[in-house]
């Protein structure tokens, strides 16, 4: 028996969050979703289905053998498990009869014997597309459909990676005596190697708060549970608002509420980021503020594959793709994307709500990026990391994939 | 679109995106040097130049051309391979 995690066509709907990862890499609460299953099935052996351009990259990152391996996943009976479900409370069974769990028009799971497998497909993006020839069952649960979605369920995640890391009141860093926890110390989880400097405020009222290995939290940094810091990120004097998950390896100062960042992004000043997803090697440079909420409290609409959606939600921020950056004192309006790649450099007004991948927004105008790659090297070089060659190939594939969107933005704004 | 075509487009381009005098584009003229283009002005003038010729220009060759002249030889070459 195995599990594979697979990609469906979802991934669309989550640009420009998936342009350089998988769905199932797109983070919620302290984890990744794959982590979240991989952790579910303890011991078990699993295999990665991802869209073709990104399989090389994928192939360097988890193993040649586990990603889209048509033969690996044909030699035992398999569990397949959509990389947009949130796994999270609920349960389900490795082993049983042929079927397929729908949510709507999800696949959610897809249980088939190994002697089945080869009737849906000969090669593995077939195979997901046949899933849904099994037997139907309905079930309920949580599929990412659009990026808002991850912020959403941010605070939920978090409490249930809590639990599963099952360490409550647990403080194996170093807690400094003039740092205080308000609430329920059960509610704290702090790893080896963390430092808690004096003045740092642990409020867990509303939720628990995990501090992973080597986080260095600085003095006057205010953490409100529910909030997940990742390993060796950093905190100066943060006031870090409920249902964060910040890190790895992140600089975070200013104000940050219902946030998401993944590894190596920066948010070093003061500004205000909220409900806010942020991938790899993001800066945000001084006072770069984000709004969340509307002044007339309606629903936030923002851009998904060039058409505004109503989010439902009145408490949406931005979204910003890998290797972004903005310059000091950037405004993002009410449910902004920012693409990879792009480089916003504010004027003292608000900035457009979209800003497509590999472009410069300049004084309202749009411009093609220039030296992204390079940039991207060098601020990887800072933080001693390497850029492999596959990625390099998978940012060159996304940068001709969205030319003619950039194209078309400068177009827009150039008067000749 | 021919050379003499050419340069006077490029010219009104820079005119109107340098906000500078048309006697003063001739094509010994430096951007940087004599036409006031800062790196925000180059960026700007190279986005002009793409979209008033529907052309692209690949940014490291872009960066070679100093003067009008080079300007004018450069995009007649893209305007004539495309």
């Amino acid at each position: 028996m195995q599990i594979c995690v697979f990609e469906d066509k979802g991934f669309e709907l989550l640009y420009p969050l998936t342009y350089m990862r998988p769905t199932f890499e797109l983070k919620c609460g302290h984890t990744l979703l794959y982590e979240k299953i991989v952790r579910a099935f303890p011991g078990m052996k699993f295999q990665y289905i991802v869209r073709d351009w990104l399989e090389a990259r994928w192939k360097e990152k988890f193993g040649a053998d586990k990603v889209n391996n048509l033969a690996a996943i044909q030699s035992d009976d398999t569990l397949f498990i959509n990389g947009r479900l949130l796994y999270m409370g609920l349960k389900l069974e490795a082993n049983g009869s042929e079927e397929v769990g729908m949510a709507g028009e999800d696949v959610v799971y897809a249980r088939i014997k190994k002697s089945e497998i080869g009737k849906y497909g000969h090669n593995v993006f077939d195979l997901v597309a046949a899933l849904k020839n099994l037997p139907k069952k309905d079930i309920s649960c949580t599929m990412i459909k659009y990026p808002w979605n991850l912020v959403q369920k941010n605070p939920d995640a978090i409490r249930d990676d809590f639990a599963q890391i099952n360490k409550p009141g647990v403080i194996e860093g170093d807690f400094h005596p003039q740092a205080c926890i308000v609430g329920d110390k059960k509610n704290v989880y702090i790893a080896k190697g963390a430092k808690i400097h004096p003045f740092v405020c642990l409020d867990v009222t509303d939720g628990p708060i995990i501090i992973d290995e080597d986080v260095i939290a600085y003095p006057f940094t205010r953490i409100e549970g529910p909030n997940a810091v990742g390993k060796k990120t950093q905190l100066f004097g943060t006031n870090l608002r409920t249902g964060s998950a910040i890190g790895p390896v992140c600089r975070v100062g200013g104000e940050v509420e219902d946030s998401i960042m993944h590894a190596y992004s920066n948010k070093y000043h003061d500004g205000f980021l909220g409900h806010a997803y942020l991938c790899e090697w993001v800066n945000l440079g001084a006072m770069t503020t984000n709004s969340d909420l509307k002044n007339d409290y309606s629903n936030v609409c923002l851009y998904v594959n060039g058409e505004l959606f109503d989010t439902c939600d009145g408490k949406v921020g931005c979204f910003i793709g890998d290797h972004t950056k903005t310059s000091i004192g950037t405004l993002l309006n009410t449910g902004t994307i920012v693409g990879m790649m792009s480089n916003v450099v504010g004027n003292g007004g608000v900035a457009p709500k979209y800003i497509p991948s590999f472009s410069w927004m300049i004084n309202d105008k749009y411009f093609k990026a220039q030296k992204g790659m390079e940039t991207a090297k060098y601020a990887m070089g800072r933080r001693k990391c390497t850029m492999t060659v596959e990625e390099e190939k998978l940012i060159n594939y996304v940068k001709a994939m969205t030319k003619e969107e950039v194209k078309a933005y400068v177009k827009k704004t150039t008067v000749v | 679109m021919d050379i003499k075509a050419v340069e006077e487009k490029l010219k009104g381009v820079i005119v109107k995106q340098l906000k500078v005098a048309p006697e003063k584009v001739v094509a010994s003229a430096e951007f940087v040097k004599d036409l006031g283009a800062d790196s925000f002005a180059s960026i700007e003038l190279v986005a002009a130049f793409e979209v008033a010729f529907d052309i692209e220009m690949e940014e490291d060759a872009a960066l070679k051309v100093k003067t009008v002249g080079d300007a004018v030889k450069f995009i007649h070459s893209l305007v004539a391979s495309k």
